[in-house]
């Protein structure tokens, strides 16, 4: 039998996104560890990267500069917001989403991919932002989290960037496997957990 | 080796057997309890590395499709059991798994791709629905997932890793003896499981 809770909790699981964690290194440091402690983000970051990586060279060449300036223009956005985003539910849905396209090795157009990525990133800045406006240096800590984005953002496009060699096709695909199964979990995580 | 080496290994694998994975309740979420949820139980270790050993039997593309396939399959499941939906005789689907895979390495058994995909991903969905049931309600809840992910898939790596040694002269009997042994354990626990 299906327990009543689910679908109760899976209205009630608009939870927020991870706040500020605190690391002892200021805001900046908060921001960019915001990205590794909470890894929503870093997990939709990376999928965009190898999703971009196995549709060409075209899509992965732009990632570097877009997705970070994607990042801080919706950052910016949601630091002026007076209300907090709750959208764990949603945006994990989506990592889930990116993660299923990487593990089943789809191959996007650029005109297609590039709009998805720079939608994606800034609605997931738009949430990042109202979630940190509250704390204090909370530019501080976007800007380093935008830093954090880029780093990541740079350093994968180089490692997975086209032509792979067929391990690191394969390797890629699996990771994509391991992005949608975590968010799968986490899916069902909240909606088990909804507080 | 002497006898008495031999001896001590024997039991220092064998004897954490009890300690099945998905009995364990670990205190909370985060990213060493996630990765290390997986292998803390005989049962999900030796069916995961079987997945690997069957995956280097089986050749390419199975080597890399059940890999890929596993741990999304393996996430439904625990989504089901996250989200209270009962599927019966769930500890006999485990000890099956390892029984069932360990014979299909040991007899080298070759069916078509399909087959073995729709094989690994039942019995995929009963590991994924013992550990989804049993998920501890923590912080890092996307951490743990995704730290439980990369162990179940690194069991997997180590199946492939030891079922390459076929290149090797005396390799193949070696893998079908790792098979015959996983196909014990799998039994041993069918045995529990029923009784």
């Amino acid at each position: 039998m299906i327990t009543p809770v689910a679908p109760i909790s899976l209205v009630q699981a608009w939870l927020p996104l991870a706040h500020l964690t605190p690391t002892g290194l200021g805001p900046w440091g908060d921001g960019m560890a915001r990205l590794f402690l909470e890894p929503t983000d870093l997990l939709l970051m990376s999928a965009l990267v190898l999703l971009a990586a196995q549709s060409g060279r075209a899509c992965s060449d732009r990632l570097p500069l877009l997705l970070p300036l994607s990042w801080l223009s919706g950052g910016l956005i949601g630091l002026g917001l007076h209300t907090e985003l709750l959208l764990a539910v949603p945006a994990t849905a989506l990592v889930l989403l990116v993660g299923m396209l990487v593990a089943t090795g789809v191959r996007m157009p650029t005109r297609l991919l590039t709009p998805l990525a720079t939608c994606l990133t800034l609605l997931f800045s738009v949430v990042a932002g109202s979630s940190i406006a509250g704390h204090a240096g909370a530019a501080a800590a976007l800007l380093g989290e935008t830093v954090g984005v880029a780093v990541l953002v740079t350093l994968l496009s180089q490692v997975v960037a086209p032509p792979q060699p067929r391990w690191l096709a394969i390797g890629m695909r699996v990771a994509g496997s391991w992005i949608g199964a975590a968010s799968l979990l986490m899916l069902g995580w909240l909606v088990r957990h909804p507080t | 080796m002497r006898p008495s080496c031999w001896a001590t290994l024997a039991a220092a694998v064998l004897l954490p057997a009890p300690a099945w994975a998905h009995a364990n309740a670990h205190p909370g979420g985060g990213l060493v309890t996630g990765f290390l949820h997986p292998i803390s139980g005989l049962d999900h270790v030796v069916a995961m590395v079987a997945v690997g050993l069957w995956g280097a039997v089986l050749g390419p593309p199975a080597l890399w499709v059940l890999p890929v396939a596993f741990p999304m399959v393996m996430a439904f499941g625990g989504l089901l059991g996250l989200l209270g939906v009962p599927i019966p005789g769930v500890e006999i689907g485990i000890a099956l798994s390892g029984l069932v895979m360990g014979l299909m390495v040991l007899f080298e058994l070759k069916p078509p791709l399909w087959l073995a995909a729709l094989i690994v991903a039942a019995f995929a969905v009963f590991h994924g629905h013992a550990h989804g049931a049993e998920l501890p309600a923590g912080s890092n809840a996307l951490l743990y997932s995704l730290a439980f992910v990369i162990s179940t898939g690194l069991l997997h790596l180590i199946g492939i890793l030891l079922g390459e040694t076929r290149r090797w002269p005396g390799g193949r009997r070696f893998v079908q003896a790792t098979g015959g042994g996983v196909a014990l354990v799998g039994l041993w626990f069918l045995e529990r499981a029923l009784t």
